[in-house]
């Protein structure tokens, strides 16, 4: 993408920390103060005995923690975090510092807070984008990465919309048309050009 | 009040691990075409399995796929629409004479030889014969006209472009192009041709062919096209009244009384509509006469060739998404519908109002035009039921094709006659049902 092509040259940034997390996550402690956490928090020696294997600590500790991830339904703020590190094919930050995606604007039906759905429930995701230009000629390719992101990663009940948050975009209906068309973006996905960009996009969101 | 049940058969094998987009069974063999990736795979409808592979013809996804019909025994011929933006001409090339076994007459002699034949069968191979290029972006439909004289393909590109094969020889191949129609204002999805049935070939002589084509588009319309007296190809009719994409049209297999048959067309709206063609007292077409002749003038300004076309009813409502795909059975008139919500959907029209509704021609009008509105919302009572659903019939995947087929396999009691349903998904499996209707 050339820099005289931009369609907005000089976007809002917000930096990591003002995005929303499901948790403060506290940062990894390094300093002189944890200078003798090793000793402190070091594994105590009982569990050192010859029969009782590290393996084992590990695998019932992720037992514990594959319980907790499947009795959780994947709620906005998963979905946020999925496609919020999208990069933008113009500028080297993430929809989600761009305020292209925004948590308020991810939908979900039937509403996570009713538990897990069953496997054949249609589960219909929707996500408002909202381009950083009423006239960002990049919207739909905004989109397709947000859809082409949600469909490889969720579970085949889930149906994924994107549309343009209502008034954002001068075209918005032509966009959303384009979007919820699955033959236009199975069509879109064997296009090398438009695959390439996309995946450069994408690029950020398997860092993680 | 009819009750129904729709039982799931088998699974034809194998599974293709990949979106599949549409099976569209052989007008009488016992075979069936599954365009996935960018493959077509042919199953047997005796064995409900594997037939032969059509591979390393199309860059991009195969979308679209169709028979050549009213063929010489022992011959195939299958066109591939692909979003490569070309199609494929391919056709079967018998290992050896012996397994010049594929003829109807042959099958209802001696079903069970059927699949002892499948190994002879699969000597023979497939001929990537011809590419049809000219479109400018992806084939997203094909199809047939009921002779064989003439295929129609439509692109994203807007238009649809009419072929025919003029070569001297049925194994050779030599197209050509005899019509591009592009009125419509967007990717035009999908495409049929009237089936030769008494009632087609009543009307509308005057003026035109005898084919007719019927195209859906993404613009939310779809149009019927007619060959008028002078060779042109022109747009008689615009059938407006979806809020969506159209993604398809099926037109009536059987209509009763010989009237002209009716079309369906489906939508992203989530609507099944159904339009009559508007018939004068005559059991001509009224709507078609031309005030004057215009010969000479380009055939876009020839208004006065219209058909009048109504929407004489919509379906009861099931699908809350796209309606990918519609079915009508030519063999017991029922409908079945499938779409991005998973549901396989059955409906039976109320014969007492078919007569009432539809009188053959002749005894028409007042009636008739009194029940339909010209924008495309039906007037009248309900005239569809809805029998009965199949929820997760491909589990939490979307199905894109339904068809109807006939069953020739080994759990069939009448082979070759008995129908069933054949729906075809995102999961790549291509699923059997049998369905059972009660009137009672």
């Amino acid at each position: 993408m050339a820099a005289a092509a931009l369609d907005n040259a000089n976007p809002t940034i917000l930096s990591a920390s003002q995005l929303p997390t499901r948790q403060k996550r506290s940062a990894p402690r390094n300093g002189p103060d944890c200078r003798y956490s090793d000793l402190i928090f070091a594994k105590p020696s009982y569990m050192s005995r010859p029969f009782l294997q590290d393996d084992d600590i590990r695998y019932q500790d992720d037992t514990a923690t594959a319980d907790d991830l499947s009795a959780e339904p994947i709620d906005e703020q998963e979905i946020y975090d999925l496609i919020s590190s999208i990069t933008d094919p113009e500028h080297p930050v993430s929809l989600g510092q761009l305020s292209v995606i925004n948590l308020p604007d991810i939908h979900i039906t039937p509403s996570p807070a009713l538990g897990v759905p069953s496997p054949n429930t249609i589960v219909q995701v929707t996500v408002e984008l909202t381009p950083t230009v009423t006239h960002c000629s990049l919207a739909t390719v905004l989109g397709l990465g947000v859809r082409v992101r949600l469909e490889q990663v969720l579970p085949p009940n889930y149906r994924v919309e994107v549309i343009c948050k209502e008034n954002s975009h001068s075209q918005d209906d032509q966009v959303n048309k384009q979007l919820s068309d699955k033959e236009r973006v199975a069509a879109a996905l064997e296009n090398d050009s438009l695959r390439s960009v996309l995946d450069k996009m994408l690029e950020s969101c398997l860092e993680n | 009040m009819a009750s129904a049940k729709i039982v799931q058969l088998q699974s034809l094998k194998p599974d293709l691990h990949e979106r599949a987009w549409v099976s569209i069974p052989h007008p009488n063999l016992p075979l069936i075409a599954t365009a996935h990736g960018k493959n077509v795979t042919v199953f047997s409808l005796s064995t409900l399995s594997l037939h032969s592979v059509l591979a390393d013809g199309h860059s991009r996804s195969v979308r679209s796929v169709a028979w050549k019909p009213s063929l010489p025994p022992n011959n195939l011929c299958l066109i591939t629409g692909s979003f490569d933006s070309s199609a494929g001409v391919w056709r079967w090339a018998n290992g050896d004479d012996e397994s010049a076994d594929y003829s109807a007459d042959d099958l209802s002699q001696d079903m069970t030889r059927g699949i002892t034949k499948e190994d002879s069968a699969k000597a023979g191979d497939w001929d990537y014969n011809l590419v049809l290029e000219g479109h400018d972006s992806e084939i997203k439909g094909c199809a047939f006209s009921p002779s064989g004289a003439y295929l129609a393909t439509c692109s994203r590109d807007k238009s649809i472009w009419i072929w025919e094969d003029i070569a001297s020889a049925e194994s050779e191949d030599d197209w050509e192009t005899i019509a591009v129609l592009n009125e419509h204002e967007g990717d035009v999805k999908a495409v049929a041709w009237c089936p030769d049935v008494p009632g087609r070939n009543n009307i509308g002589q005057r003026y035109y062919s005898v084919d007719v084509l019927a195209s859906a588009s993404y613009d939310n319309t779809a149009r019927i096209w007619r060959e008028d007296s002078d060779g042109e190809w022109v747009c008689v009719a615009v059938l407006q009244g979806h809020q969506g994409t159209v993604w398809g049209v099926e037109w009536e297999p059987r209509p009763m009384n010989d009237a002209f048959p009716r079309l369906l067309t489906f939508s992203a709206d989530g609507t099944i509509r159904v339009w009559t063609l508007e018939q004068g007292e005559d059991g001509a077409d009224d709507g078609a006469i031309p005030q004057d002749r215009l010969g000479g003038i380009p055939s876009t300004m020839r208004r006065s060739f219209r058909e009048q076309w109504n929407c004489t009813a919509v379906l009861p409502k099931v699908h809350d998404k796209d309606v990918y795909s519609v079915t009508w059975s030519a063999e017991s008139g029922l409908v079945a519908s499938t779409g991005s919500d998973g549901v396989v959907a059955l409906y039976k029209e109320d014969s007492d109002d078919v007569s009432n509704f539809r009188p053959p021609p002749g005894e028409n009008t007042a009636d008739g035009s009194s029940r339909s509105n010209h924008d495309g919302s039906a007037a009248g009572g309900p005239q569809w039921q809805l029998l009965t659903t199949v929820p997760n019939a491909h589990g939490p995947y979307e199905i894109n094709h339904i068809t109807w087929c006939r069953r020739h396999d080994a759990g069939s009691t009448r082979r070759g006659e008995e129908e069933m349903l054949v729906t075809t998904g995102d999961d790549g499996v291509v699923q059997s049902w049998q369905v059972d209707v009660n009137s009672s």
